[in-house]
């Protein structure tokens, strides 16, 4: 019994942690439209960041500042929304699939990069020795993993709570219009572009967020995180979540991570020893048909976005318009 | 009636798995995150599961019959660390076998198993990083990888070096991660003989000249010289080094074991220059693998890691069984001392030298694994070293000059660190 609850506190670890990545990529491309292929590039930049900042010294490599640890999470945010301030600066003009694949080209580099600046990011063998911090104080059994989860769960509520207000607000029908009709925003004297640059910046810093906490949780990070694998998962849970739905991205998370794992765990367990082998392929076959499923049938994703009348001031409150499309 | 049939065929199933079953009522489970979804990942998966099929045959470990509970890495460090996380916590297991990359490996040894105590052992991950953690003490003893790391090829250089007298040395090696670990550990080697390296200078790949690079290496004015580069930028370099009046005394890891390098610098040149490489183990028990590997699979074993992975499937076993019923992760990683001891009695790789294993153990004595990569010991950092050669260019090839059994690789190693 303690066995599945400690199982299932890590599993939500890591489900909250690329739920908080899913609410960056939410902000960008379900409110503003932003089609962001990079999103392991952001998140890539928080882990480095925060490993780098936090860490010990290291021989051989860059970093090892050995910060408080709420700064080199900081540190790591902050990495990653300078990298995403010098992305759109050059390539938010592009539009939609062009977007795309730039900020695709922009993940595939950092890799890259990572992968070969040894004296800066350690290369290929990636930077270990973190020491995850409150280790001395909590030990490294199931109660540190409990609490961790409780301060990731905190981050991820905090997350949501400034995204659903930032939906309802004025600024929340910006992005909207400039998503619906970029042209007609700017005929009403917005400016497009500086909105783009900010959704984009501020989806960026999260998604870095959730790249800290994961280096964190593993302590540990290399250039095989920062695959593109990464951006397929975030994008899988996003489109089936319900894009431009906050609650339906978190539930995405949940549900495709669990999935993801899942059938892993059920096809090591339930299939046929002669089909053992095999189970890592279906694996990929049985996650390909959920998210095509999915879009075959319910392509607005599970909770579909609500349409909310954003108002300022005091009467802040969420109003749904039932039947209007 | 094709219904009846599946039923029967079904009951006929059942009836010969409990058979099976009464003969020994437990079943031990041990773990593996291998990458079953890549090509090369599939065979590696499959050797590990044919050892843990001898040891059932020869009646299980630690009075039990094995299963091996496999789990695929999707070579994705969230994937695989997940899934070692739910055999540790949801199988029980004390035994994780895997995974293939380093950096898979290494969150799993840092999140999973170090935390969990649970003993980690792979048949393939490289990286020096996992060396540096353990002199750390950050593993616990729980970590070990039946996979030869570069120690074992820059040993081989300074071991040359010093067999040839050379008092001082240059080294030129490729910037990249293999390049970088191969430097840091041949100038201690160096430095270990007692050879003074004059200097160690990176060289880039792809530029039109090296002769800075050069120029920077024989100012020392070093006897010798070492090589830890590839063909291409190897054979450019080694052109200005000649042509700048440097010493034909070279020594040249396995890398520049190429036809291509001998030809576009000139045999005549490398007369004194000498290589090293690691080898496969030429003992008995390695062409035992083999045999058996043929029999059971139709192929020869030729795919990367595999000799690897059977040796780590059965070392894992083979320590259970030494730790006895209900170890813990710990005292199974204590045991593989035991298991592996070179003054153990001499066990082989299958079902009768497991049994053999069994006896010897529950008397009180200790065995020596011989395993597909020849005699299978751990420093302790949990990591192995190989047999090695020394070779030298010839008109036709490379001829083999001396070779090393992995005894006194190890001795040569240990001088080292003296």
């Amino acid at each position: 019994m303690i066995g599945i609850i400690s199982y299932l506190v890590f599993f939500t670890t890591v489900a909250s942690i690329l739920g908080i990545a899913v609410l960056g990529l939410n902000l960008q491309w379900g409110n503003t439209g932003l089609f962001n292929g990079g999103v392991v590039a952001s998140f890539g930049a928080g882990a480095y960041g925060t490993l780098m900042l936090g860490g010990p010294a290291q021989d051989g490599h860059l970093g090892g500042f050995g910060l408080f640890y709420p700064l080199a999470l900081l540190g790591g945010m902050l990495a990653a929304g300078v990298l995403a301030w010098i992305v759109g600066k050059l390539t938010l003009r592009l539009r939609h699939d062009y977007l795309a694949i730039a900020t695709f080209g922009v993940a595939v580099a950092f890799e890259n990069v990572m992968r070969n600046a040894t004296s800066i990011t350690g290369g290929a063998q990636g930077i270990r020795g973190f020491e995850r911090p409150l280790r001395d104080v909590l030990g490294d059994g199931f109660t540190y993993n409990a609490v961790f989860l409780a301060g990731v769960l905190v981050v991820l509520l905090l997350v949501y709570v400034f995204l659903e207000r930032l939906t309802v607000s004025p600024f929340g029908r910006l992005l909207r219009a400039i998503r619906e009709d970029e042209t007609a925003a700017r005929s009403l004297g917005k400016s497009p572009d500086r909105i783009r640059l900010i959704s984009f910046v501020t989806g960026s810093v999260i998604i870095g967020l959730a790249g800290g906490l994961y280096g964190t949780f593993y302590a540990f990070v290399s250039p095989q995180d920062v695959l593109p694998i990464l951006t397929f998962q975030i994008w899988a849970m996003l489109i089936v979540g319900g894009a431009g739905n906050t609650r339906g991205a978190l539930a995405g998370a949940f549900l495709i991570w669990g999935a993801w794992t899942f059938s892993g765990w059920a096809l090591s367990r339930f299939a046929p020893v002669e089909a053992q082998l095999y189970t890592g392929s279906i694996q990929f076959v049985l996650i390909g048909m959920v998210i095509v499923g999915m879009l075959l049938w319910r392509p607005q994703g599970l909770f579909p976005e609500r349409l909310i009348v954003s108002q300022p001031g005091r009467n802040r409150e969420k109003t749904q318009v039932e039947g209007f499309t | 009636m094709k219904t009846l049939l599946t039923v029967a065929a079904f009951a006929a199933g059942v009836s010969a798995l409990s058979t099976g079953a009464q003969a020994q009522d437990c079943t031990t489970k041990i773990g593996a995150t291998l990458p079953t979804s890549v090509d090369w990942g599939r065979p590696i998966a499959e050797v590990a599961q044919f050892a843990v099929d001898q040891v059932n045959e020869a009646g299980g470990a630690a009075g039990c019959q094995i299963e091996m509970v496999l789990r695929d890495t999707q070579v994705d460090p969230k994937v695989g660390v997940d899934a070692a996380k739910a055999l540790v916590d949801l199988e029980g297991v004390n035994v994780l076998l895997g995974a293939v990359s380093s950096g898979v490996s290494m969150p799993i040894l840092s999140s999973v198993t170090v935390p969990g105590g649970v003993m980690q052992m792979s048949c393939c991950s490289s990286s020096t990083a996992f060396t540096k953690l353990s002199e750390e003490g950050k593993t616990d003893g729980l970590w070990f990888r039946t996979f030869a790391t570069t120690a074992v090829q820059s040993a081989m250089g300074a071991k040359v070096a010093a067999d040839k007298g050379y008092g001082s040395i240059a080294i030129l090696y490729k910037n990249d991660d293999w390049g970088q670990d191969m430097a840091r550990l041949i100038a201690a080697d160096f430095a270990a003989a007692g050879i003074k390296v004059t200097s160690s200078v990176a060289v880039n790949d792809g530029q039109p000249s090296y002769r800075a690079e050069v120029t920077k290496a024989l100012g020392g004015e070093p006897e010798a010289l070492y090589l830890a580069l590839y063909p291409n930028e190897g054979t450019s370099a080694v052109r200005e080094w000649l042509s700048l009046g440097g010493t034909q005394n070279m020594i040249l890891a396995n890398s520049l074991k190429s036809d291509e390098f001998r030809d576009n610098v000139g045999l005549q040149y490398l007369g004194n220059a000498l290589g090293t490489d690691t080898a496969s183990p030429r003992v008995a028990s390695a062409d035992a693998f083999k045999t058996t590997y043929v029999e059971k699979f139709g192929s020869e074993p030729n795919g990367p890691g595999l000799a690897n992975s059977f040796d780590a499937a059965m070392i894992a076993l083979l320590a259970m069984e030494a730790a006895g019923k209900d170890a813990s992760g710990k005292d199974i990683a204590a045991s593989v001392a035991k298991v592996t001891d070179p003054d153990g009695t001499p066990v082989t790789a299958d079902v009768a030298g497991f049994k053999k294993a069994s006896e010897t153990l529950a008397g009180g004595g200790t065995v020596k694994y011989q395993g597909a990569t020849g005699d299978v010991r751990f420093d302790a950092n949990g990591d192995v070293s190989a047999p090695a050669v020394v070779w030298k260019f010839t008109d036709s090839g490379v001829d083999e000059v001396e070779y090393l059994s992995l005894g006194e690789v190890d001795a040569f190693i240990a001088s080292l660190k003296k």
